[in-house]
């Protein structure tokens, strides 16, 4: 997932969906977007089995 | 009555990025090859269409500022990418299409620099499809 980071693709911290034939890595190196994280899952421990 | 399109606010993006304030002409090209079809009996020569043909030209200024022509252009030498052309900022319509090229070949990227004047650079985008979207 993407994250707009200049004005010129779009609005700041909206996220950044290409379209077909864009070049994703150019607008990344050029920091027009960032890589977004997706946010990590609570950590659950599971219960043990009771017997 | 002869009518003409006013350029007063016309977009253009280079791999989704709105070069508009950097550019000053766009030039499309949007068209088929000539094969030629003509045949024992035909009393004159005809063609029908090949492949498409396209082409986008831009005139750009020339920038090494941070999210410029410069750092738009650097890394689609040598690659492909989308171009896309609005005569003016209003929604798109048949009135006001949006041309895009997909797929466009950007082969080099030469700027040229003057004494005296702005610096500048022409981007020329071959091949790709072209499509004329009206709403």
């Amino acid at each position: 997932m993407y994250v707009v980071v200049s004005p010129r693709v779009g609005t700041p911290g909206e996220p950044f969906e290409p379209a077909e034939g864009v070049n994703v890595q150019a607008l990344l190196d050029a920091g027009f977007i960032a890589e977004k994280n997706a946010p990590k899952r609570a950590r659950t421990e599971q219960e043990p089995d009771k017997e | 009555m002869a009518t003409s399109t006013y350029l007063s606010s016309p977009i253009v993006t280079v791999n989704a990025v709105d070069l508009s304030d950097q550019c000053t002409a766009a030039t499309v090209k949007k068209g088929f090859a000539a094969l030629d079809a003509t045949a024992f009996g035909d009393t004159a020569t005809k063609q029908t269409a090949g492949l498409q043909e396209n082409e986008v030209t831009l005139e750009l200024f020339w920038s090494f500022a941070a999210t410029e022509t410069y750092a738009t252009l650097k890394n689609l030498v040598g690659s492909t990418t989308n171009v896309t052309v609005k005569a003016t900022s209003a929604a798109t319509s048949a009135t006001n299409p949006l041309f895009t090229l997909t797929g466009g070949f950007l082969a080099e990227m030469s700027p040229v620099y003057t004494v005296g004047e702005l610096s500048t650079c022409t981007a020329t985008f071959t091949g790709g499809t072209g499509t004329y979207a009206e709403s």
